[in-house]
C-alpha cells in the first residue's frame, strides 16, 4: 500500500528540480564559515554539521542529495564542522521569523486540526496546552491560507519599517525570504549586527515586540512635559500614540473591562472618545493622564502596542546558533521553492504563484481530507476521501502535506 | 599641567598611561621616600574601595593622584582576591562617574570615542522638556547597559532612531562608568606574586588587613556576584512568593528570607524598597531590622539563614527537591544551584531548525 505523501514520488520531484536548477542557488554569504544541515525525505536524522565551503560544493551537494529541507547557519564559525562547544562562535547575522504558525488566527479553526495520541479526542486551531485526559500528545495537521499569508506579510513589513527606521538598518543589508510555508525570514547581515550577544538581540526581540514597554517613557505622565504630539514622531513614542488612537477608535466597553481598566477611565473613554482622539492628535501626551489614570493607561498600552508591533518568533532571534533554511531551496512540506522577495516587492509578492517552481502534467492522487487551496491561478479542493487527476504543482503540495497519496 | 590633572581625574586613559610609562619608574624607585606620597595614595584607593566602595578624588596634587592608580592596581593584583578586583573596578568607576558628571559632553565624547570606541555625538533634542544632548549607537548601548534592570534603561523604553539611541550627559556617563568598571577589572583579575621592597610591602599587609578585617561584612564568599532568582531554595522562593502575594509571614519566615537575601547580595535599598511596597511596614524601622541582620547596626555581626533543620521545624521548609536532598543548608543549596545554573549555560546548547 501507498503510503500517505508517496515521499518516493516527492523525493523523484525534488531530484528532477535540483537537477535543473541547482546551478541558480547562490552561495550565502561568508560560505566557508557556515554550518549546513540537511533532511532527507527517510528518516528522521537530520545531516548537520557540514561546511560546504564554495558555491560550487554547496550546488554539488543539493544536486546529489536534493535533499527535503535545506538549512544554513546563520552564525559564523572558525570550524563550521566541530561539535557545537567547539565550533568557534565569531559572530551571527540578525535573523527573524514570522510564522503564521505562531499567530492565533480565526482561519487556523478552519484548516489546522489536532488530534490527542493518547485518548483521541479531536479539535481545530491550535492544540489546547493539556489535554483533557491530562497529556499533552498531539499530532497537529496546519495548512495555509491566504489569509495566513496575508497576516504574515503583514507582521514582516511591521518588522522590515521598525528596522531600517528604529535601528537605521540600510536596504542592502537585509534579506526577505518567502519561508517556503506559512511564512517569512528576515536576515540583517552587517558588522554591526555580527557580534550582538544574546543580550543584545533579547533587548531587540523586547523592542520589536513591545515587551516591557512602558506608557511612562513615551510620553503619557504628567511629570512629562512637552508642546508637541507624538503622532508623528519616530520610534516607540510615535507608534505608542499611534497605536492608542487606533485602538481607542474602535475599542468597546466590554473589551476595557475585560482588561481590567479602572471604571473611571472606561466611563471617560466611552463618554469622551472624539475628545480624547483629538488630544492624542494635537496635544503632548501627558494630556491624555488626567482623563486615564496612569495604571489604566499602561493596561491599555499593553493591549494596544500589538497593534504596532510586530510578531516575531523570539526563539530563533535569541538563539546564536540557529539552523535557519536556505534560501532558494526547495521546502519539503510543501514543494514550494524558499524565495528572496526584494524590499519594495513584499506588498505583490504572491508566493502562491512565485514559489510554485515545479510544474508539470497531471497525476493521480487518492485523498483522505485536505482543504481547498490556490495554487498559481486555479483554485482545488476541498477533498474529502476521494481520488483526482491534478496537475502536478497541486498534487505535489498535497503530498508534501501528506492529504493524498498516488493512487 | 592641564593634561597631567586630567589624567589624573581619568588616569585608566591611555594619556595617563602613557604618561606614568614616560617616567619609566622601576619597582624599587618607589621604595624611596620621595614616594611616599604616592605609596600613601595608592594604598589609600585600595582601602577606600574596601571600606566606602568609592575611590575619592585628590586632584590638588595631580601627580601623584595619577601615579598611585598604577600602584594600586599593582596592589589589587598582588593580593589576588577574586571579590577585591571587583569591588576596586566598581570602586574607580564610581568615581570616574562622579567626575565625569562635571564634564562637558565634547569630553564625555571624546573619552568614550578615543578609549572605548563608541559611536556617540551630540545632537541635542528637547524629549518632554529634557535635553537630551547625545546619541549613541544602539550595540554599544546595549552593551554597556546589559546590567541595568530599571525600565527607564530597557531599549523599548529609549528614543532610538536611525540605529541610535538619545542619552542625556548623565546617563552617557552612567553608561561609560561600567565600561571604566570593566576595563579595570580586566586588568586586575589576573593575580600576580612577586617580591616587593620593604616600604611597600608594609602598604600591602596593611591593605590585606583592612581587606580581611571588612571581607565578611562585604560578603566576600564565594556565592555569585550577583543575584541569581532561579538558584533560590524551594524554602526562600515560597517566603518571597508569600510576601509578594501578601500573604502574614512569621517572624522566622521575615528573618529567614531577610538573613538569606542579605547573603545572596541584595542591596539594603532593594530589600527596604521590596518590604515596604508590598507591606505596610514603616520603611525608617525596616531599614532598621535589615541592616540589623546585615551587621550594619546593633551587635555587627552579620546574620546567616537558618539551617535547613531550624527551617524543618519551623514549617518552613517545604517543596523539596533534588539539591535538597545534598544540602544543609540554604545558602549552600544556593551556591550549588548558581554554580550548575551557570555552567548549564556556558555549554550554551544550540540549536534547532527554523521552519
Amino acid at each position: 500500500m501507498e503510503e500517505w505523501g508517496s515521499p518516493q514520488f516527492v523525493a523523484e520531484q525534488f531530484q528532477r528540480w535540483y537537477a535543473q536548477n541547482s546551478h541558480t542557488i547562490p552561495a550565502p554569504v561568508e560560505i566557508e564559515s557556515r554550518e549546513f544541515g540537511f533532511l532527507t525525505f527517510h528518516g528522521r536524522n537530520m545531516y548537520r554539521h557540514i561546511k560546504l565551503p564554495t558555491q560550487a560544493e554547496l550546488q554539488r551537494y543539493l544536486r546529489q542529495n536534493a535533499p527535503a529541507h535545506s538549512y544554513y547557519s546563520s552564525s559564523y564559525y572558525e570550524d563550521p564542522t566541530a561539535e557545537m562547544a567547539r565550533k568557534g562562535w565569531r559572530g551571527a547575522d540578525l535573523v527573524f521569523d514570522l510564522d503564521a504558525d505562531h499567530f492565533d488566527l480565526p482561519c487556523q479553526r478552519e484548516h489546522d486540526k489536532w488530534v490527542c495520541r493518547n485518548c483521541g479526542k479531536q479539535g481545530t486551531g491550535h492544540p489546547p496546552e493539556l489535554c483533557e485526559c491530562g497529556k499533552a500528545q498531539f499530532q497537529t495537521e496546519t495548512w495555509l491560507c491566504e489569509r495566513c499569508l496575508q497576516a504574515a506579510k503583514h507582521e514582516t513589513q511591521k518588522l522590515l519599517d521598525i528596522l531600517i527606521q528604529d535601528f537605521g538598518v540600510h536596504q542592502e543589508e537585509l534579506t526577505t525570504n518567502f519561508s517556503g510555508n506559512r511564512g517569512f525570514h528576515v536576515h540583517v547581515h552587517s558588522d554591526t549586527v555580527k557580534t550582538l550577544d544574546q543580550h543584545a538581540r533579547r533587548e531587540i526581540v523586547d523592542y520589536i515586540m513591545a515587551t516591557g514597554l512602558e506608557a511612562e517613557y513615551q510620553g503619557f505622565s504628567q511629570r512629562n512635559k512637552g508642546a508637541k504630539p507624538a503622532l508623528a514622531e519616530g520610534g516607540w513614542r510615535g507608534r505608542t500614540t499611534r497605536a492608542l488612537y487606533d485602538y481607542l477608535s474602535v475599542v468597546t466597553e466590554e473589551r476595557l473591562k475585560e482588561i481590567k481598566v479602572s471604571p473611571k477611565a472606561v466611563q471617560a473613554i466611552m463618554g469622551e472618545r472624539p475628545k480624547i482622539l483629538r488630544l492624542l492628535m494635537e496635544r503632548h501626551p501627558s494630556n491624555v493622564t488626567p482623563t486615564i489614570d496612569p495604571k489604566s493607561l499602561q493596561l491599555i498600552v499593553d493591549d494596544a502596542a500589538k497593534l504596532q508591533a510586530a510578531e516575531i518568533d523570539t526563539v530563533v532571534t535569541t538563539d546564536i546558533h540557529r539552523l535557519i533554511r536556505l534560501p532558494n531551496t526547495l521546502h519539503g512540506k510543501t514543494g514550494w521553492q524558499v524565495q528572496t522577495v526584494p524590499y519594495g516587492e513584499l506588498p505583490d509578492y504572491d508566493p502562491l504563484s512565485s514559489a510554485v517552481t515545479i510544474r508539470g502534467p497531471s497525476v493521480k492522487v487518492e485523498f483522505r481530507e485536505a482543504p481547498r487551496m490556490r495554487i498559481g491561478d486555479v483554485w482545488f479542493g476541498p477533498y474529502s476521501e476521494e481520488n483526482a487527476e491534478l496537475p502536478l504543482e497541486a498534487a505535489l503540495f498535497y503530498l508534501c502535506k501528506k492529504g493524498a497519496r498516488l493512487a | 599641567m592641564l593634561s597631567e590633572r586630567e589624567a589624573a581625574k581619568y588616569p585608566f586613559m591611555s594619556r595617563g598611561v602613557e604618561l606614568v610609562e614616560g617616567l619609566n619608574l622601576k619597582l624599587e624607585d618607589l621604595a624611596d621616600p620621595n614616594y611616599r606620597k604616592v605609596l600613601d595614595r595608592a594604598a589609600e584607593r585600595v582601602t577606600e574601595a574596601i571600606v566606602q566602595g568609592v575611590v575619592s578624588a585628590r586632584l590638588a596634587d595631580p601627580l601623584t593622584e595619577l601615579l598611585s592608580y598604577p600602584v594600586a592596581v599593582m596592589f589589587v593584583t598582588l593580593i589576588g582576591e577574586h571579590f577585591l578586583s571587583r569591588r576596586f573596578a566598581l570602586a574607580e568607576a564610581v568615581r570616574a562617574y562622579e567626575l565625569l558628571q562635571g564634564e562637558y559632553e565634547d569630553k564625555i565624547i571624546q573619552i568614550a570615542s578615543d578609549e572605548f570606541r563608541w559611536d556617540l555625538k551630540r545632537e541635542p533634542e528637547s524629549i518632554d522638556g529634557v535635553i537630551y544632548s547625545l546619541r549613541l549607537a544602539y550595540p554599544d548601548y546595549l552593551r554597556a547597559s546589559t546590567g541595568f534592570h530599571e525600565p527607564k534603561w530597557k531599549l523599548v523604553n529609549r528614543k532610538l532612531r536611525d540605529g541610535q539611541v538619545s542619552l542625556t550627559g548623565v546617563e552617557a556617563a552612567r553608561l561609560i562608568q561600567v565600561e571604566v568598571e570593566n576595563w579595570i577589572k580586566e586588568r586586575v583579575s589576573t593575580p600576580s606574586n612577586f617580591a616587593l621592597p620593604g616600604p611597600l610591602q608594609k602598604h600591602l599587609d596593611h591593605i590585606r588587613k583592612v581587606f580581611e578585617e571588612n571581607r565578611s561584612k562585604l560578603g566576600g564568599s564565594s556565592l555569585p556576584d550577583e543575584v541569581v532568582n532561579e538558584a533560590f531554595p524551594p524554602c526562600m522562593r515560597y517566603c518571597l512568593e508569600g510576601l509578594l502575594s501578601g500573604r502574614r509571614a512569621s517572624h522566622m519566615e521575615r528573618f529567614g528570607l531577610t538573613s538569606f537575601l542579605v547573603n545572596v547580595g541584595m542591596p539594603i535599598d532593594d530589600m527596604v524598597q521590596l518590604y515596604v511596597s508590598v507591606t505596610d511596614f514603616d520603611e525608617a524601622l525596616t531599614r532598621y531590622q535589615i541592616e540589623h541582620i546585615a551587621g550594619l547596626k546593633g551587635a555587627r555581626t552579620r546574620y546567616t539563614p537558618p539551617t535547613c533543620n531550624t527551617l524543618r521545624t519551623h514549617g518552613i521548609c517545604r517543596n523539596q527537591d533534588a539539591v535538597c536532598k545534598t544540602v544543609t543548608h540554604p545558602l549552600s543549596y544556593y551556591r550549588k544551584k548558581a554554580r550548575r545554573l551557570q555552567s548549564k549555560q556556558e555549554e550554551a546548547e544550540p540549536s534547532n531548525t527554523t521552519e
